[in-house]
């Protein structure tokens, strides 16, 4: 500590900080109880107290290209031990924000995620898209042929689906291949100058190595149980994420499968599969397990004053919601053949999706990558945590 | 010092509280000339500072004060004492009060010669609170060597058993009267001074420092009385799972206090009082090490600064900026380890020592029993000063959180607005 050097404090960045949730960020008087308080704090330069200090200073390069903001789980453990009711969790949160668009390109894209105003402009792309393509190259028939029962794949042609689908994921990964390859410099840049690290360089191999030893720490969801504050999360949380990656994997069996069945000599086989095939049983769970999850975290968050949540948390769990309860309801209806409301759904089932994958590096479930990143990066490191 | 040199002023003085602050309330107001009485709800003066091994920052003994207190109280004919009694009723305007004081039996009488033969006989033993319980005393007991008035006390907790009739029948003074009963007295006053003060904050409600779980976690109060000549101890610091002499003391500062969760505020003492209490380790294990956690410490104005200037360059005594947010006791040992983040070097320090302080701060004592009187308080409890509607007034500790000295000036302060009220009325 003995080095001294000008602090040049970004006053916007303190104030975009206490607009996202941190107001009471101000209120720290550095007692460091927080970085204690933290289950899953590293005993080496512990957070969050020093990211406390840094966002009062409104030193905003040591925190967005800081890994410690994504080690953070948000339990909330700090703020409600925080002598100050700074709320140390809620300024973490803020900060998280901040860097999620930070690192996305367009920069206009990341305004527009965090505005309930543009909100409108976001649902309308796909919607304009899907119709106007759909419309131009005839894959989107509005009265489909119900002789054998609803078929999506009259309404809503399998071409148009992944022709969208394919070119958000292709968009979704640049992104993000873009904003990780100055997310990992910045960290690496950040852990050497805080010295959370003796490793000089970020070396390949290592670093995939130490991604794989945390997998399993993030799919058993081992730092959520530490929390004491916020417990209930873990279940929630855990829902969600393993009906997503059900879904993920129902979803590429059979994108596999149908663009596979293109080959056989009998021509393509389209949906609905039969309910006793076990991918099916697969697919349903995991969208029971979506939308009993996304709403226990809506009970979850909507029962907890103490935590700040706004349109940035809200916008990821109702589309997270949406897209099980659109899902299911497609499914249903066609069921019970319902063909409108069916087709209606199935239509909005996949705006959804597009919502989903395409602004994927722009909204809070960036963090699915950056922390994960981040934790990688940590494991590499060498720090214990 | 207080011969009959002033003539007798007319109008008196309730004062409500027997400790340093009420003691100079009343002294200052009754040697310029006026009637005070002074009611205590404890059967002895002297408060909390009666309570100290030594007062900072000159490492004096506070016995020695109050000894020159009690003696002005004794010599002074307009000072009426009353213990174990309580203001019950207020009622009246500045200038013209009329109050009901309660005054429960103290089943001794003036007879007693302090002998102690009462003590002798008597078989049950109750927990000393003025120890915070760190031993057992008899249930007939003289409060502490030097207790104001000198006289023994029955505790109401062995009235109506044979232990109450063994005190009687060993009283060769006929000094033990179990006939007493509690009795209501009335009287009028011109302005009342409030000396409630305080108490040390509950230390078992902070679920994260482990007090009442593991034994080696004291608070600063029981420090003062295991260091007292007159404590339980015998004035040895020793811990109390197994008596050892600890070669290691943490001292956890703001333990409760500048908590939004527990008392809002800095209860101003608990820096210096933690500072005082490594010269007492210092002092009886010169190899001890002391590790004292804060968040600030505060040591304000020029003597305090430079008693912790002293306390700075001592070698085995380290300042850790970084407040303990967790304990855990070793089940084998008994030894504590507390864990604070070290805010300078942005490490954490799991520090193991043998006996742990807590720096509990100060609660006033309204906050857990109203005052019966027409009062306003802030939003910690302590008593506001209304000096436009005047006649009542809160001096020391029952105002707001301060050391001794402070407390004094204040007190001397609350005198001659009292002084005024019966002047101009």
């Amino acid at each position: 500590m003995a080095d001294t050097y000008l602090i040049e404090p970004d006053l916007d960045f303190i104030k975009e900080v206490g607009a996202l949730g941190g107001e009471d960020l101000k209120k720290c008087y550095q007692c460091a109880t927080c970085s204690v308080a933290c289950a899953i704090s590293p005993d080496t330069k512990p957070f969050p107290r020093k990211e406390m200090i840094a966002a009062s200073w409104g030193l905003k390069d040591r925190l967005v290209g800081n890994s410690d903001i994504w080690l953070c789980h948000n339990c909330g453990d700090c703020s409600t031990r925080c002598p100050r009711e700074a709320k140390p969790g809620d300024v973490l949160a803020a900060v998280r924000e901040y860097a999620i668009s930070a690192y996305a390109r367009p920069k206009a894209l990341a305004r527009a995620l965090r505005d309930p105003k543009k909100l409108p402009i976001l649902v309308a792309i796909p919607v304009v898209l899907f119709l106007v393509i759909g419309t131009i190259t005839g894959l989107l028939d509005f009265t489909p042929d119900l002789s054998e029962g609803i078929k999506h794949y009259k309404f809503f042609s399998t071409w148009l689906v992944d022709m969208h689908m394919v070119a958000a994921a292709i968009f979704m990964i640049a992104v993000f291949a873009m904003g990780l390859k100055r997310f990992l410099g910045d960290i690496h840049q950040n852990a050497l100058q805080e010295g959370k690290t003796d490793k000089e360089k970020i070396e390949v191999v290592g670093f995939f190595v130490a991604l794989l030893k945390v997998i399993p720490t993030i799919l058993k969801h081992n730092k959520f149980s530490d929390c004491t504050e916020n417990k209930e999360r873990e279940i929630a949380h855990m829902l969600t994420i393993f009906g997503f990656i059900g879904l993920f994997i129902v979803t590429s069996i059979v994108f596999v499968f149908i663009w596979g069945s293109y080959l056989l000599p009998s021509g393509p086989i389209h949906g609905p599969w039969s309910m006793w095939n076990p991918i099916k049983w697969l697919a349903n769970a995991s969208g029971i397990a979506l939308i009993g999850g996304t709403v226990w975290l809506i009970i979850n968050r909507r029962s907890k004053k103490d935590q700040k949540s706004g349109y940035w948390d809200w916008y990821l769990i109702y589309l997270a919601f949406g897209l099980g309860v659109s899902g299911m309801g497609t499914e249903l209806t066609r069921i019970a053949g319902w063909a409108f409301i069916c087709y209606l759904l199935y239509f909005i089932h996949l705006v959804f999706v597009f919502c989903m994958i395409a602004y994927l590096p722009f909204s809070k479930l960036a963090h699915l990558v950056y922390r994960t990143v981040a934790m990688a990066y940590n494991e590499y490191a060498g720090r214990n945590f | 010092m207080t011969e009959e040199k002033t003539a007798s002023a007319s109008g008196s003085i309730l004062v409500v509280g027997g400790g340093i602050s009420g003691l100079t309330t009343t002294l200052e107001a009754a040697e310029v000339g006026y009637e005070v009485f002074l009611i205590e709800k404890n059967p002895y003066l002297g408060g909390r500072v009666a309570q100290l091994n030594q007062y900072f920052p000159k490492l004096c003994p506070p016995t020695c004060g109050l000894e020159i207190n009690f003696r002005r109280i004794k010599d002074n004919p307009r000072i009426h004492v009353m213990t174990l009694a309580e203001v019950e009723k207020v009622e009246g305007t500045p200038g013209n009060y009329n109050v009901a004081i309660k005054v429960s039996p103290r089943y001794v009488n003036e007879n007693c010669t302090c002998c102690g033969d009462c003590a002798e006989a008597c078989q049950t033993e109750i927990e000393s609170e003025f120890d915070f319980g760190m031993q057992k005393i008899k249930g007939a007991y003289l409060p502490f060597g030097m207790a104001f008035p000198a006289r023994f006390v029955i505790s109401s907790d062995i009235i109506g058993t044979e232990d109450a009739q063994r005190c009687k029948d060993a009283c060769k003074y006929d000094a033990v009267d179990l006939d007493m009963a509690p009795k209501t007295l009335n009287f009028n006053v011109g302005s009342i001074v409030w000396a409630t003060g305080w108490e040390p904050y509950d230390a078992s409600k902070i679920d994260s420092l482990g007090f009442g779980q593991h034994p080696n976690i004291i608070t600063n109060m029981m420090m003062e009385r295991l260091a007292a000549p007159n404590g339980p101890t015998k004035g040895k610091i020793i811990r109390p799972s197994d008596d050892k002499e600890p070669e290691s003391i943490a001292f956890v500062q703001c333990a409760g206090s500048r908590d939004e969760n527990y008392l809002p505020y800095c209860s101003y003492i608990c820096c210096m009082a933690s500072l005082k209490q490594a010269t007492y380790v210092r002092e009886r294990y010169p190899e001890a090490k002391i590790y004292v956690f804060y968040i600030d410490l505060r040591t304000p104005g020029y003597r305090y600064e430079r008693f912790y200037e002293t306390i700075k360059e001592d070698e085995n005594i380290f300042l850790i900026k970084g407040k303990v947010a967790e304990v855990s006791e070793d089940p084998s040992t008994k030894n504590i380890t507390v864990v604070a983040e070290n805010a300078v070097t942005g490490e954490k320090i799991h520090q193991t020592v043998e006996m742990v302080v807590l720096a509990t701060g100060m609660q006033p004592t309204t906050t857990t029993a109203k005052l019966p009187a027409d009062l306003k308080y802030n939003e910690d409890g302590f008593i506001l000063n209304d000096f436009d509607t005047g006649g009542m007034f809160a001096a020391g500790c029952a105002n707001k959180p301060a050391d001794v000295v402070s407390s004094n000036q204040n007190a001397t302060g609350m005198a001659l607005k009292a002084i005024q009220t019966l002047v101009n009325r």
